[in-house]
Parts: structure tokens; C-alpha cells; sequence
């Protein structure tokens, strides 16, 4: 056998090659379902949070059939975002907000009610804060401080506020202060855009 | 190699006296970022161990087979396909723990263990042995980083494998950064490297 040959290692890849892409590829393939499914899941239960439409039992199940019964997909300022809707009237909307964090982006879906006075939630789809620290506002103590805000008198587009500022109704995670002003100015600039001028289609 | 590796010294040396973390100093990079969590440690070690177990077993399986001069395109193949269909698996049928993992699953591919295993083992043993080389040492990567994340849940958390153990004590901030895995990592490694020496001063462990 010589190892010289040209012919032989170059067979030997692509034979090699050929075996385990194609075991991956039907791998993938097989799974294809279950991981969009995956994904499809965590967003409707992001999004029924933000609008405090979270069921009991939060199976994967549930939540497709709650979300299918209530949830409406809109264009939301240009974005996708989403319409609660009771009694066939839309009766809040989900805005998405985004902007850079500490470390990367943080991309999130405030909910407000439909006369735009209240807000209604939040939730984060994307953000890569240090666990522990900024991480921690993607945690129930302090995504629930974002509901039931008044939204109709704020001052230069300031419609969350970092206690103790004058003013202020969110209160902030110490240790994680760059973190906490990100979120509250995203925020804040995402809902004055979209209040100057709100379209929902 | 002289005389042929049995399953109990293969274990032994993976595990303990020759672990890849304390002793080999590889494979550390992982070892840092994903021990801030206990669950997360114990699923990334699991699937480095699934990994260089598979791909140990498949590269001394076709080593025969192997042109010598390509052979590390070939393991760098099999390693990626295998990495590939962990991080396939977690996202369908784990997606929370993807999630936390991000992207450490696919660095897995570049983990030195399982290329130095490779190289080291698999290339010049039996399929059998070289898979049982493999776990090994992934199960003492495992065990390093478990130790780590232990310190470090505990402490910045108060919890363990997400049980509450300290409710009311302190959190150390620092211990849920990446800086204190370094401190750790140092302090356990010294006091292994400072064991070995001891035995080896007692002439209890054969050269």
C-alpha cells in the first residue's frame, strides 16, 4: 500500500465525507420538526407572558391551543408584533423592542393595552447578559415590575424611569446597572417611536 | 507502546492520575465558561464524554483504513459530525438547556481532549479500548468541572443544581463571573499537582 498515491486518500475523504454528512443530514432532517416546534413554543409562551395570558399548565400543548384562541399576528411599527384579542376586539398589542445591552443586543416584546395608556408586560426573546447579573432581567421578579405602568404622562419620552429617580417605577438589578439603563432605554425609545406615530396593521 | 492498555488503567488514567483538566492542562476554555451552573457542567460533560468516546472508537475503528498523512482532516470530520448531532439532539429534545449551553456546544469541536485522545489513544489502539480511553477522559472532565461548579453555584447562587441550600446567605457576585473560575481551576489544580508530588515523593506511584 503506498500512502504516495493520490488517488486513494482523495476517494477515501469523499467516501468518509459522503457517510457522515448524509447520516447528519437525515438526522436533521428528522428533527427538523421537533426543533421549529422547539423554538415556536418558547416564542407563544413569551408572548402570552408579556400580555399576563400565561395558562396554568404550561405545557407545549396548551400554550399552541391559548395562543391560537387569543393571539393575533400583526405589523406592529413597521415589526412583526401581536394583538390580544377578547371578544373580538383587539385589546392590547405587543411591541417589539430592541437595542445593545452590555454585551450584545437584546431583542424583547413590551405589551400595552390598546388606548395605549397601560402596559400590559414584557418578555426578552434574545439577549446574551452575564447569567447571574444582567442576565437576571429575563427573571419573573423583574419582568413583572414592567406591568400595569402608566404610559400617558412621561416626561421627554421617559416612560420608564430606574428608581429612586424622580419618578421612577422600575427598580433596577444591583450589580447590573449597565444592563438595567439598556432595557429601560430601549424601551423607552422603541414605545416614543412607535407613540408618535402608531400604526398597527 | 509496550505492553497493551487494560479497561482499569485506561479508567484510572482518564479519571485521576492523568486527568485532562488537572494534569493535561487541556481543554480548559469550556471548563470555564460553562461551570457557573452545576446542571449546565454535567450536561456539557456528558456530551464531551459522548463525544470523544464516539469519536475515538470511530477514528481507531477506521485507523487501518486511514491514510496516514490526511488523518487529522478525517478526525476533525468525525468530530464535528459527532458535535453536530449533540447539539441537533439538545435542541430537540433539550432546547432549555441549549439554550443556556449557547454557543459552548459547538466549541466542543474545538476541546483539545478529543483531538489530543485522538492522536494520542485512538490512532494506535483498539476500537473497544479506545472508546472506553475516550469516556474516561470526558468523565474526568466531568468530575473537574462538576468540583468547579459546585464552589460556584453554591456560593453565587446559594443553590445546587438549581436546589435552594443557602436562601438567605450573601450572594458572591464574583463567583457567577468568568474570573472565579480561573481562581478555582487554579486552586484545585495545585492542590492535585501538589498530591501527585506527595505520592510520587512515597515512591507510591510507579513511574
Amino acid at each position: 500500500m503506498s500512502n504516495k498515491s493520490f488517488i486513494k486518500p482523495v476517494l477515501f475523504m469523499a467516501i468518509v465525507t459522503v457517510l457522515f454528512a448524509g447520516s447528519l443530514a437525515a438526522v436533521n432532517y428528522i428533527t427538523k420538526d421537533q426543533i421549529q416546534f422547539n423554538q415556536d413554543a418558547e416564542q407563544r409562551r413569551k408572548i402570552l407572558n408579556v400580555f399576563d395570558r400565561l395558562p396554568e399548565q404550561q405545557d407545549d400543548a396548551t400554550i399552541e391551543q391559548v395562543f391560537n384562541d387569543i393571539i393575533v399576528e400583526k405589523t406592529i411599527d413597521g415589526k412583526t408584533g401581536y394583538a390580544l384579542v377578547e371578544n373580538g376586539e383587539e385589546v392590547a398589542y405587543a411591541l417589539e423592542v430592541a437595542g445593545s445591552g452590555l454585551w450584545g443586543s437584546i431583542v424583547g416584546y413590551l405589551g400595552f393595552n390598546s388606548d395605549f395608556t397601560e402596559t400590559t408586560g414584557i418578555d426578552f426573546v434574545q439577549q446574551s447578559e452575564t447569567p447571574g447579573l444582567g442576565g437576571r432581567i429575563d427573571e419573573t421578579p423583574y419582568k413583572e415590575q414592567f406591568r400595569g405602568i402608566d404610559i400617558t404622562n412621561a416626561q421627554n419620552g421617559n416612560y420608564l424611569v430606574n428608581r429612586p429617580a424622580p419618578g421612577g417605577n422600575i427598580d433596577a438589578i444591583s450589580g447590573a446597572t449597565q444592563t438595567s439603563n439598556s432595557v429601560i432605554n430601549l424601551v423607552n425609545e422603541d414605545l416614543a417611536s412607535f407613540l408618535a406615530n402608531p400604526e398597527v396593521k | 507502546m509496550a505492553k497493551k492498555p487494560d479497561v482499569r488503567g485506561v479508567m484510572e488514567k482518564g479519571l485521576f492520575s492523568d486527568n485532562p483538566i488537572l494534569f493535561q492542562v487541556i481543554g480548559i476554555c469550556s471548563a470555564l465558561a460553562v461551570t457557573n451552573l452545576m446542571l449546565n457542567s454535567l450536561i456539557m460533560g456528558i456530551a464531551l464524554a459522548f463525544v470523544t468516546a464516539m469519536s475515538s472508537l470511530t477514528v481507531s475503528a477506521l485507523r487501518n483504513h486511514t491514510p496516514n498523512h490526511i488523518r487529522m482532516m478525517v478526525q476533525v470530520l468525525i468530530i464535528s459530525a459527532y458535535v453536530i448531532l449533540v447539539d441537533i439532539f439538545l435542541r430537540a429534545f433539550m432546547p432549555e438547556m441549549s439554550k443556556a449551553l449557547g454557543p459552548y456546544v459547538g466549541l466542543i469541536i474545538t476541546n483539545c481532549i478529543i483531538m489530543g485522545r485522538a492522536e494520542a489513544f485512538a490512532q494506535t489502539n483498539a476500537p473497544f479500548i479506545s472508546m472506553i480511553d475516550g469516556l474516561a477522559s470526558g468523565f474526568g472532565y466531568t468530575i473537574v468541572l462538576l468540583a468547579i461548579a459546585f464552589v460556584r453555584e453554591i456560593l453565587g447562587f446559594g443553590t445546587i443544581f438549581g436546589m435552594m441550600i443557602l436562601p438567605n446567605a450573601t450572594r458572591w457576585t464574583l463567583m457567577v463571573m468568568p474570573p472565579s473560575a480561573f481562581f478555582l481551576l487554579g486552586v484545585l489544580m495545585w492542590m492535585a499537582n501538589n498530591q501527585r508530588i506527595k505520592r510520587e515523593r512515597k515512591g507510591m506511584e510507579p513511574k
